[in-house]
Formats: structure tokens, sequence, C-alpha cells
């Protein structure tokens, strides 16, 4: 049962003008895309920089709106609905960004900013109970409620991050690339604990990232997105053992393991 | 926020504390009415018994003058500061989020205020409303406005850029909380600096202007109004000039020291990187 | 038998009180391939800065660092300036903020070719233009008019490399040199940074976190933890029977398509815990607290390398293979 979905969007920006009387052209960011997730779903969408994902993160939030196609949460387009629809789409879909050091206001309290998403969005019931709830669930202790995000480690501060992800108890978990900036060892702990979380919350997982080795650990379906387009869809051993189409032959190619590096063929 | 004290701040800290302090008693205390002239004690030089740095030509003694002048200094410098900073983040704001077409006036019209001096700006003023306290703060506002608009639209970009406003938006926070709860805290560190930088400015500037004859004048007194004065007697009792030209540096000096010290304090928190 | 490129004696760096690089010590010979395992919080970047003489403000080194013939450390700017791009030089990991912005990057690079060389200017932009091609960039004529920010992540690091070879330098480090790149550009610039190392002689220290790159390119490798070298020897070695439970805990828990069962049900392993910062380190061994072997020796007495070969520092190496 689809649960998030995008629907043939297509977006473009316009280019600054090339002369004066020329007709600014036009770039597609986004050409057709379908895309979603089902209910306890993982996905994955993967691809370089430049590809579309983050504007189709943004498309998939609610941020922006599409020029072309639509987006629906639950079965309702979620530009159609009315503002009860919104508020409820908003606290359904919660987003985990990259760089934990950005998505946290420096000035804000660890408590204060996860009690933020329950205010914000009106949520009813005891907000403390709640925090100190998820606070346990990510594996944080009362003390960092305290502290300012400075005060962290990266992979802290991504634990925060998703911990302030799941206060509205959301139905999809939209996470844009968690682990790329984090140390190796700390990748291992963010992968499992979003893994866990999704089984033991039912939550809907959408994974996107430039890296298929860890997309293909947290989910069961990967979408490779080039140039604005999604040119192959399948599970992460298909991709991986049979691709079909050339981006995804370089996406695959481009995995460096230590036994082929032992091996010695790693750079051919 | 652990502040690393250093010398200079330390001087900054005393010589604003200090001035601050001699402004405020002035309201409780003064040693002589310094408007009143006293003409058998005319021109006393320093260090005459009852009058610690002497009188002026009418015989009005140097420190009550120099404490009433701390008075108008802090009034007209930290008005103009003041009222500039409310409306430089007001214009600021709106032209970091507004989009391109506020974003370009307001700008624009930033730029047009910068390019006409603020001496011109203050003798037109002069001119229309005639010249005293209010005038001169004005005076100040119309040139260190268009700055500040600057900088809060400066530090209001570099912040929207960041995760955390996305995320806000995502909890359907409107553009004012944004601006208000996330932006403002986070740009705090640069307008109080600039503010304490300003306030220097604009006693230096009120000095000048009343000097000129254009800024504050009698019953009103300030330092400006003392150097001018004083320049009569030039020849006949120069340390008259001396002690306003002293105060107007000792304040001007604390003050931007006193903003430098804060720069560095604020901003390591946020802009050391890990090694 | 040429000298070493380089040999680390009992380095330490720090800041007053604080140490974040604990005696560390190492040798690279000449032409030769080191990796520097570590993490944020270990110390790498800084033993790197060390060797370089650009340590930031308040952090100072102590040991030595003999290269070149001389004691790195001792030296003033001015000796240290004559070697950096000439003897030694460094790749640093963002490109956008190691290239000058506002020069266009010939002209960068040109500049350390005329800095250490006789070179003329018409001699040293001619190199260059012969680099560009080197480092495959597309139409290397007129790509050393360009100006940074005009330039692709990819491009601009094959740049930063560029101007790190251009003297043939005996010694190039490398401080995560593709992290911020996208994963199908990596391989391009290591296999770029491979090759010119080898054709050039130059000695390699590679500084990464990601294992699979020291795999692939180094001969040899040290793990840092804590400011210490916690194992080393040949990375075939280490990387295939590692000894110590840090090294051991970075290779299983990698994602590769090994771990990852058909079912989607693997839990990919992982160290628990965090790296401590510098103001609280652990008594003994750094790495007790999330060692699943830590015993009370290792809460108390801090473990020397030892071996022949690979070397641990560890007092319960890690036995089964």
């Amino acid at each position: 049962m689809t649960l998030l979905q995008m629907h043939g969007v297509t977006q473009t920006y316009a280019l600054p003008r090339q002369g004066l009387f020329a007709a600014r052209p036009r770039l597609t960011v986004l050409d057709a895309v379908d895309f979603g997730v089902d209910l306890g779903q993982a996905v994955g969408l993967v691809g370089e920089s430049g590809a579309g994902k983050t504007t189709l993160t943004r498309i998939l939030t609610g941020l922006e709106r599409p020029q072309v196609g639509h987006v629906q949460f639950d079965g309702t387009d979620i530009w159609a609905g009315d503002t009860a629809r919104r508020a409820q789409f908003r606290r359904a879909v919660q987003v985990v960004m990259q760089n934990p050091r950005s998505s946290l206001d420096p000035r804000m309290r660890v408590g204060v900013a996860l009690h933020e998403p329950l205010r914000a969005l009106k949520i009813a019931g005891d907000h403390a109970a709640r925090v100190h709830q998820v606070i346990d669930q990510v594996g944080l202790t009362r003390a960092a409620l305290e502290r300012f995000p400075h005060e962290f480690s990266g992979g802290q501060l991504q634990r925060i991050a998703i911990a302030r992800a799941l206060m509205p108890g959301p139905r999809v978990l939209i996470a844009d690339e968690p682990v790329s900036a984090l140390d190796v060892s700390i990748q291992a702990q963010v992968l499992n604990l979003l893994k866990d979380l999704v089984a033991d919350l039912g939550l809907s997982l959408v994974l996107i990232a430039h890296d298929l080795s860890v997309v293909a650990y947290s989910t069961s379906r990967v979408s490779v997105i080039s140039a604005g387009k999604i040119v192959e869809t399948g599970a992460p051993l298909e991709l991986f053992t049979r691709p079909r189409t050339a981006e995804t032959r370089a996406l695959v190619e481009a995995v460096l393991t230590v036994e082929a590096g032992l091996a010695g063929h790693a750079l051919d | 926020m652990r502040a690393r004290l250093n010398a200079s701040l330390l001087v900054g800290i005393v010589l604003t504390v200090g001035f601050l302090a001699v402004a405020t008693l002035s309201f409780f205390w003064l040693p002589y009415n310094p408007n009143i002239p006293d003409i058998p004690n005319r021109l006393l030089p320093a260090g005459s018994p009852g009058h610690l740095l002497g009188t002026d030509v009418l015989g009005r003694d140097i420190i009550a003058q120099l404490m009433v002048g701390a008075r108008t200094s802090i009034i007209v410098g930290a008005g103009g500061a003041t009222i500039s900073l409310i409306l430089g983040v007001i214009t600021g704001l709106a032209a970091a989020a507004g989009g391109r077409i506020t974003d370009e006036t307001i700008s624009r019209g930033a730029d047009i205020m910068l390019s006409i001096p603020g001496m011109v700006t203050a003798l037109v003023l002069a001119a229309s409303f005639g010249s005293g306290v209010v005038t001169t703060i004005l005076a100040l506002t119309a040139f260190f406005t268009p700055s500040f608009t600057r900088v809060v639209r400066a530090a209001a970009m570099s912040v929207l850029q960041e995760d955390f406003i996305t995320t806000a938006r995502l909890y359907g926070r409107g553009q004012v909380f944004i601006l208000a709860r996330h932006v403002l805290p986070n740009i705090a560190g640069v307008l109080i600096v600039q503010f304490t930088l300003f306030f220097a400015a604009g006693i230096l500037t009120e000095a000048g202007l009343s000097y000129l004859g254009v800024g504050v004048t009698r019953p009103n007194i300030s330092w400006g109004l003392m150097l001018s004065e004083a320049q009569n007697q030039v020849g006949v009792s120069s340390p008259l000039a001396l002690w306003p030209g002293l105060a107007i540096v000792m304040v001007v000096l604390g003050l931007n020291l006193l903003g430098d010290g804060l720069r560095d304090v604020l901003d390591p928190k946020l802009t050391r990187k890990a090694t | 038998m040429s000298a070493p490129a380089v040999e680390v004696r009992d380095l330490r760096v720090g800041s007053g009180p604080l140490q974040a690089v604990r005696g560390v010590s190492f040798t690279i010979p000449a032409g030769g391939r080191m990796g520097l395992v570590g993490e944020s919080g270990s110390g790498k970047t800084l033993t790197a800065l060390a060797l370089m003489g650009l340590l930031p403000m308040g952090w100072a080194a102590r040991g030595s660092v003999l290269h070149d013939g001389v004691d790195l450390i001792g030296q003033s700017d001015r000796q240290l300036s004559q070697r950096r791009g000439r003897t030694i030089s460094m790749v640093f990991q963002d490109p956008l903020s190691a290239l000058d912005p506002v020069r266009r990057v010939g002209h960068q690079v040109a500049s350390v070719i005329r800095r250490h060389t006789a070179a003329s200017r018409a001699e040293a932009a001619r190199q260059t233009v012969d680099l560009f091609r080197q480092m495959a960039l597309p139409r290397p004529e007129q790509m050393v008019r360009a100006y940074p920010h005009q330039l692709s992540g990819g491009q601009r690091q094959r740049i930063m490399i560029a101007m790190a070879l251009a003297c043939y330098p005996q010694l190039i480090i490398a401080d995560e040199p593709t992290t911020a790149l996208d994963v199908t550009v990596q391989k391009q610039v290591l296999r770029l940074l491979n090759t010119a190392v080898r054709e050039r002689g130059s000695a390699l220290l590679m500084i990464t976190h990601n294992l699979p790159i020291i795999a692939a390119i180094c001969d040899t490798v040290a793990v840092m933890y804590a400011g210490r070298i916690v194992e080393t020897g040949p990375v075939e070695d280490v990387f295939r029977r590692p000894r110590h439970h840090y090294t051991r805990g970075l290779l299983v828990s990698q994602p590769t398509m090994d771990n990852i069962a058909l079912d989607g049900s693997s839990r990919l392993p992982s160290i628990p815990g965090m790296v401590p910062s510098l103001q609280a380190l652990p008594p003994g061994c750094a790495f007790h607290p999330r060692c699943p072997a830590a015993s009370d020796r290792c809460r108390a007495e801090m473990p020397e390398l030892s071996g022949t070969g690979a070397q641990a520092a560890c007092w319960h190496p890690v036995t089964a293979p």
C-alpha cells in the first residue's frame, strides 16, 4: 500500500539570461519522476551530486511545489488539502539531513530543539514525557537535553537529529545522506539505529545517498537517479550483480572494498 | 561561554563602565552648576582649590561640564546607535528574507544613503529643523542605518542557508517566527559588536557637529561644544581644549576596545573547527 | 639504499594541557606508501600538519621528524617554507577552501613551480599545462585560465594534486583527499594520484578513515586512536589478520555487499561508544571503554606496540582469524 508517492514530477529552474534579448534557458532538474515508498517499506535513492536528489527531497517533503505532476500522501494530493490535512502531512513525514551541525540551531539547547516539533506542529499530550521516551529510543542520556549542539560529536548530533524527527510520531522518515558526514565507525551505529527504528516502529524509510553500499544495507528497493531521471529501480542485490544501465554500473564500479583493494584490482 | 579576558578587553570594559558611571552620577550630583557663570573665578588653571580641572572663560567648572557632557554623549551616541540598530534590523531582515525585488530596493536605497556624506545630512537637517540633541540623533541615524542594514542583511543571509531554517519551515513555522527566533539570536553577536562601534562613532560625530555649531547648544553641554568654546582661548588657556578632547579619546577608545573584545569572545565558539 | 622519505620519532603535539598526538613513530621509505587510519579525534590531521610545520596557533610539536637530512621540528618557518611544495607537500580535504578563489588555477600551480625552481614564467606555464594534461583535465590550455569556482570538485582536487606534485617532492601527504568528492569521481582521482605518485617516485602518506582506499593504494598502514598508533604493519597482514580490536571493529563495520544478507535482516557490527575527547582520555589503553576484551590490566596500563612485522598495542590481541 503506497504511503508517500510522487508521480510524473517535472521541475525546471530558470537560468540567467545569456544575452539581453535571449530567452532564459531552463534547466530541467527533475524529468517525469515517479518515486515513492509503501507502508513499512525502506527504499533508497542513489545518484551523484547534481542528479536531482535534493530537489526530489524538497518536493517529497512539501517544501517545493512540483510544476508538473503531483505528490500524494495516503491517497490525497498534499497540495490540494485544507490546513488540517497539511498539518497532518507535516506530522507524518519527517526529515533527517546530511550535516547535523547545520540542522540544529546552535543557539538552542538540545532539549528545546527537541520540544520544537511538538510545539510547532501543535501535538497534544505530555511533551516532556514524549521527549524522554524518544531519547531513550535513540540511545541518548537525559543530560544531553541541557547542552548545546557544539558540545556534541557529529555522530551524537545525528542521533539528536533523528530523535527530533521522531518526535511527532511520523510514518515516513526521509534520511538525506544521513551518514556521509560521519566517521566510519559511527556510520554503522547510525545505520543500525535507522534499521531498528524501521523494524520497531513500523516506519517507512526513504534513504538518500551517493554510496550504493550504504543504501544497499538499509533498504529493500533502490532507485538510481541521474540527470533528473530515474534510470533504474530494483533490489540492492540485483543492482549490484546485474546492473542494467550505464549509470548504475558506474555507481557499482565506484564502490571500493577492502577485499578488492588487497587483491590489487580496486582501481581498475 | 568561556570568556577570554585579554588586556584590551579589560581596558575597554573599565573605560566604558567608568564613562557610564560618571554620566549616571551626573544626574544625582554635580560639584557646581555647569551653566551659571562665575566671572571672578574664570580661567582658573587645573589644580586650583575647589576646581580640580579649572574653570572656563565664564568661570564654569570643567569637571561639572565634563560630567553633563558625558550624559549628552550617551544620549546622542546610544540614541543614534539604538534607533539605527532597530531600523537596520528591520530593513536588513526584510532584504535578506524578502525576495529579489525587496532586496534590490532596500540594498540600493542603503547604497544611496551611504553615498551622502554624514556631515552634509547633518547640516541640511540643522538648517531645516535647527540644531540640538534631537537633530543630531536624526543625523546620526540617517548615517548609521544603511551600514546596519548591510551588516544585518549579510549575516542573516548566511544564517538563512543553514539546514535548521529548512527544518523550521518543514514544521510550518512562518517567516516572522523564523526571523525572530532563529535568525536574530544567531546574528546577535554581530549586532552587539556593531552597536558598540557605532556608539563610539556617534560620540565622535556629535563632537564634530557640536564643534561646528550645528550640534548641541547651551544650556545643553557636550564635549564637542566645550571644544568649540575652548577654541577661542587657545592662546590664553590652552588646557581648556585638553580635557574634553581627552574625554572623547578615552571613551571612544574604550568603546572600540570593548567592541573588538566582544567580537573575539562571541565568535570563536561558533567558528572554531575540530582538529 | 636511499634515505627514508620521512622518519618520525615519538611525535607529540599538544596545546597547553591537551595532548592530541601522544608519541607517534613511523618511517616511510623512499617511494613507499603508508596509510594512516584515523577518525575524528584521533590526531591524524595534527600529525600531518606537524610534519608540514603548519600547526594552528597555540599548538606545538615535540619529538623528531627527519626528512631530507634535517629534523623538521626546530626549523624556522622560513627554512620550512623552502621545503614545503618542493620536498614535502600536502593535498587537503576541501579543494575549494585550499585554492585561492581570486587567482586563476594555472597561475597558482605555476607560482609553486617558480618559487622552488629556476623556471621562467613561460617555462612554468608550459610545465603547468603539461601537469594538467597528466591529471587528465580536459582542455588543459584553457583550464589553466579558469578560476576555482568554475570547476567541479573532482577537477579542483586534481589541480591540488598537480600543485603538490609539481616539484617532484620526496613525500606527499594526502589528508582525506577524496572524502568531499562524489563517489564516482573518487576512483578517478585515486587512480590518478596512484599513477602520478608512482611515476615520480614520491612517497605517499595517505590519511583517511576509509579503509578500502588504503587497501587499494598503500603498502603499509598505521591505525591511530586517541593520539597513538595502536596497530601497524604491511596492509595485507593488518587488514587480513587485525590484532587490535579497534582495527577489527573498523574492518567489520563497513557496509559491503558481503555483509548484506539476502533478506535484509543482517545487523552491521559496530563499535559501541565514541572516540574519547582530549579532555577526558581514559587511563591505560584509551580504547578499553569500547573494547570487548578489556580487562583490569587494560584499564590501568597503556600497552606499547609489540610484535614482529605487524605490530599491535594490545594486552589481549585478537587471535582468531
